[in-house]
């Protein structure tokens, strides 16, 4: 079966954790587009929900820090954070499309490390809370290094991605695929609440717009100046673009709300 | 100097509830399980926002970690004004 469902989200922690703090009309564009993509999301029946999300200091540390890991585990837990007004969850896991997933990956010049035991911080927990809700669908979670140097460039990203997109699409599973992060933030920096809009804007209509090399033409330094430490996780939006070589995006809404500290945009992917 | 293993306790706090309920309990003590300076261990054991910001803990170690501690957002902004 093909990919039935993509979307790209951002998860600053304030939509759950103080969702009251943000302007009402900002924060319902959000949490209303939340919910209008998992209707889509259920709406497409997937057996498998592929999540492209980021690390937090939730699983690696310094001693240890992969590129690329590829969850393996027949469940995971989340959030980590006591604040979130998340509930704790047990996630189920697809071991199986994991095993496949890694084989391919080896096989084929791509080297992620894997992970049997992973925990999940509110960057995979928001997203799936809105998405998956009561945890129905398993979910294999792809991490990319955004958190710390040396991260794999945009382009490297991509190209991670149309690989995963290629074996995805052969998947005897309807697969549904998210990606996780973003846009501009400094998240606990002095800089915290700081927002940059134009370069938000540009980034989503580069995305919507198709161009592909765009979208993965930024540098590490541009991204760390323009959008933040926290503005390393667009790197997850790129991968997915390049899983859907041929699908349209769909900005759904884009609202930098500053008491959640992050630009923050959802984005529905649709074939073309 | 001992960035590192300052780091290392934050993300065993806030990653692990069992470490966590340790620091909660007896911070001094827990401390002592990592090789720190007398400034960076009295950084943790306070849960001081802006000295383990400019000691160089990463922001995403250190505000989990105040959230943890119900250190508010205005606070943790106040602790950190006009710094870089």
């Amino acid at each position: 079966m093909p990919i039935v469902f993509a979307c790209a989200t951002s998860h600053a922690p304030g939509m759950t954790a103080w969702p009251e703090a943000a302007p009402n009309d900002q924060a319902e564009k959000i949490l209303g587009s939340y919910r209008k993509l998992g209707e889509m999301l259920a709406a497409s029946k997937p057996d498998t929900l592929v999540a492209i999300t980021v690390e937090h200091w939730a699983n690696f540390f310094l001693n240890h820090m992969p590129p690329f890991c590829i969850g393996r585990a027949g469940h995971y837990e989340g959030p980590i954070e006591e604040w979130l007004r998340i509930p704790k969850a047990r996630v189920p896991g697809d071991a199986k499309l994991s095993a496949e997933l890694l084989r391919a990956c080896l096989d084929n010049g791509f080297d992620p490390t894997f992970s049997d035991e992973l925990l999940f911080d509110h960057a995979t927990m928001l997203p799936l809370h809105f998405l998956n809700p009561n945890m129905a669908v398993p979910v294999v979670p792809v991490i990319i290094n955004t958190l710390t140097p040396p991260m794999p460039t945009p382009r490297r990203c991509f190209a991670f991605g149309q690989f995963l997109g290629r074996e995805l699409e052969g998947s005897e599973k309807r697969v549904a695929v998210i990606a996780t992060g973003g846009l501009s933030h400094w998240p606990g920096e002095a800089k915290h609440g700081k927002i940059n809009i134009p370069f938000d804007r540009k980034f989503l209509n580069t995305l919507v717009s198709g161009d592909r090399a765009k979208l993965t033409a930024y540098s590490h330094e541009e991204i760390n100046l323009e959008a933040g430490s926290g503005g390393h996780e667009i790197r997850t939006w790129m991968a997915l673009a390049g899983a859907l070589p041929g699908w349209t995006a769909e900005l759904l809404a884009y609202e930098p709300v500053v008491p959640w500290a992050t630009g923050c945009a959802l984005v529905a992917f649709h074939r073309s | 100097m001992s960035l590192y293993q300052l780091q290392k306790l934050i993300y065993h706090v806030n990653r692990d509830p069992s470490h966590r309920e340790r620091f909660r309990q007896d911070p001094a003590e827990f401390v002592k399980g990592y090789e720190l300076t007398e400034e960076e261990k009295s950084a943790a054991v306070n849960v001081d926002v802006r000295k383990l910001y400019v000691l160089g803990v990463h922001s995403l170690l250190l505000r989990p970690f105040t959230l943890s501690h119900k250190i508010s957002n205005e606070d943790y902004a106040k602790a950190l004004a006009g710094l870089e």
